[in-house]
């Protein structure tokens, strides 16, 4: 390109204004206009008010959106991590020490007197909206994690959303979910007769490190068994649940798991609604 | 600070709340946006289940990023809406690049370049003020302006669907805009 030309493309940026606010640049230009719109406080003036008025032409397109968006919006953001920002920041200074905050309760084979809002009571077939709000929550959490992960663990991941998809699949699979006066939550979705479930924890604080989150499986009269460890939001896929299983409980475990519980469960919950506990 | 159309100023304070983590402050948050991000959404991708789609990642990145938001730099809405209206196009765009290009000429000639708006009921009177202030620009100034914005065609793009050199298109998307804040009466 002559100097000329990157001189006479220099001075064009200015004119890139109109463009951009209606999101009219090509990627490159896009990126130049914005390196640019850095150091140009007239500039940027003049694209936010252009991008206001672009605004207005989306206003005109307001329209009812479909009713089950806003449940499966609703429960994904349940568990999508939010992006630290200054205020983040600032709240995260104060974090305290991890403290299980539930109350505790007796290990055994019933789970807790109930302490969950009225869903938990409420157990029901997945109808559809349900069914897709809960893939919603599951691809949303899964989304976030793929994020920054490596080839291998995506197709970890992608093996994982099988599985779900596969129990979501079941005919018999059904829903359940509790949650704690603090509104932290676990969901289920179960199949009985294939013996799988796929567990969601969603509005608990992340752990310091060297800590996990631990799913056992409940029995009566016998001792808890380990389900598996929770990494971060991923939901965690389950096999081979039998059908005397009463609840699932969740507990705080040092790395890499314990063979028995060692904490007060944070929450637990009761499987008779989807199909177990015969 | 704007009037108080859709409660601007209470998405602006919502917002903030959401950064905080705030789930009640975002279940109004999406009462209050879910309709113009669906709308504007709908209006660009025009499939209806992509549309879905894309409105569902932009109310999740509301959420994400919602520490983002700066509000001495715009209000909440428009921060909302130009965060649609962007991946709106992206998908739009991605599409079309799939789309073989011997098939995106033959639409290309018997398209109106202007498509209609679409008939809607919902938003009845900032419609009607929007389509009637498009109706005031020039031609060139309104297919310049809606290619772009509705149809999420480059500026490139709409030069070479509208024979016209880059530079005026650029300019006519300039005008356009401006004389729709006149028309509608600017910052309100």
């Amino acid at each position: 390109m002559s100097i000329l030309a990157r001189l006479f493309r220099r001075g064009d940026l200015h004119s890139l204004a109109a463009p951009y606010a209606l999101d009219a640049l090509e990627p490159d230009e896009r990126r130049r206009f914005e390196k640019h719109l850095k150091k140009c406080e007239p500039c940027a003036f003049e694209v936010r008010a252009l991008a206001e008025d672009a605004v207005r032409l989306a206003w005109s397109e307001a329209a009812q959106p479909p009713f089950a968006m806003r449940d499966r919006v609703l429960s994904a953001i349940r568990s999508t991590p939010q992006e630290p920002g200054p205020l983040r920041e600032h709240a995260r200074e104060q974090t305290r020490e991890y403290t299980p905050r539930l109350p505790a309760h007796v290990w055994g084979t019933e789970p807790a007197a109930s302490r969950a809002r009225a869903p938990q009571r409420r157990p029901f077939f997945v109808p559809f909206a349900t069914a897709t709000a809960t893939a919603a929550l599951v691809v949303a959490s899964l989304f976030a994690v793929q994020a920054n992960q490596t080839q291998d663990k995506l197709k970890a991941e992608q093996a994982q959303a099988r599985e779900i998809a596969h129990v979501l699949a079941a005919p018999d699979a059904r829903a359940t979910t509790g949650a704690d006066t603090q509104g932290r939550s676990i969901g289920v979705i179960a199949s009985a007769a294939e013996g799988r479930a796929v567990v969601t924890l969603s509005g608990y604080d992340a752990l310091p490190s060297g800590h996990v989150h631990q799913l056992w499986l409940m029995r009566p009269n016998v001792q808890p068994r380990s389900l598996g460890l929770f990494k971060g939001d991923t939901p965690l896929v389950t096999t081979g649940l039998d059908k005397s299983a009463t609840s699932l409980a969740v507990t705080v475990e040092p790395d890499g798991g314990s063979p028995q519980p060692t904490t007060q469960p944070v929450v637990q919950l009761a499987l008779k609604s989807v199909g177990f506990g015969e | 600070m704007r009037s108080t159309r859709g409660g601007r100023v209470g998405a602006d304070e919502l917002l903030v709340q959401v950064a905080g983590g705030d789930h009640q402050a975002f279940e109004e948050l999406y009462g209050l946006v879910s309709g113009p991000v669906f709308g504007l959404v709908r209006r660009v991708v025009r499939d209806p289940a992509q549309s879905e789609e894309v409105s569902q990642e932009v109310l999740l990145e509301l959420w994400r990023s919602a520490a983002r938001f700066d509000p001495g730099r715009g209000s909440a809405l428009s921060w909302v809406l130009t965060l649609a209206h962007r991946r709106a196009v992206d998908r739009v765009r991605s599409a079309r690049a799939a789309v073989d290009r011997e098939q995106r000429e033959a639409r290309r000639s018997h398209n109106p370049a202007f498509d209609q708006v679409t008939e809607e009921v919902e938003a009845g009177l900032e419609r009607q003020l929007v389509r009637r202030c498009l109706d005031r620009l020039t031609a060139l100034q309104r297919q310049s302006v809606t290619l772009a914005y509705y149809d999420g065609y480059t500026y490139r793009e709409v030069a070479e669907r509208l024979a016209l050199p880059l530079g005026t298109v650029k300019t006519r998307m300039r005008d356009g805009l401006t004389r729709l804040r006149d028309c509608m009466g600017g910052v309100a």
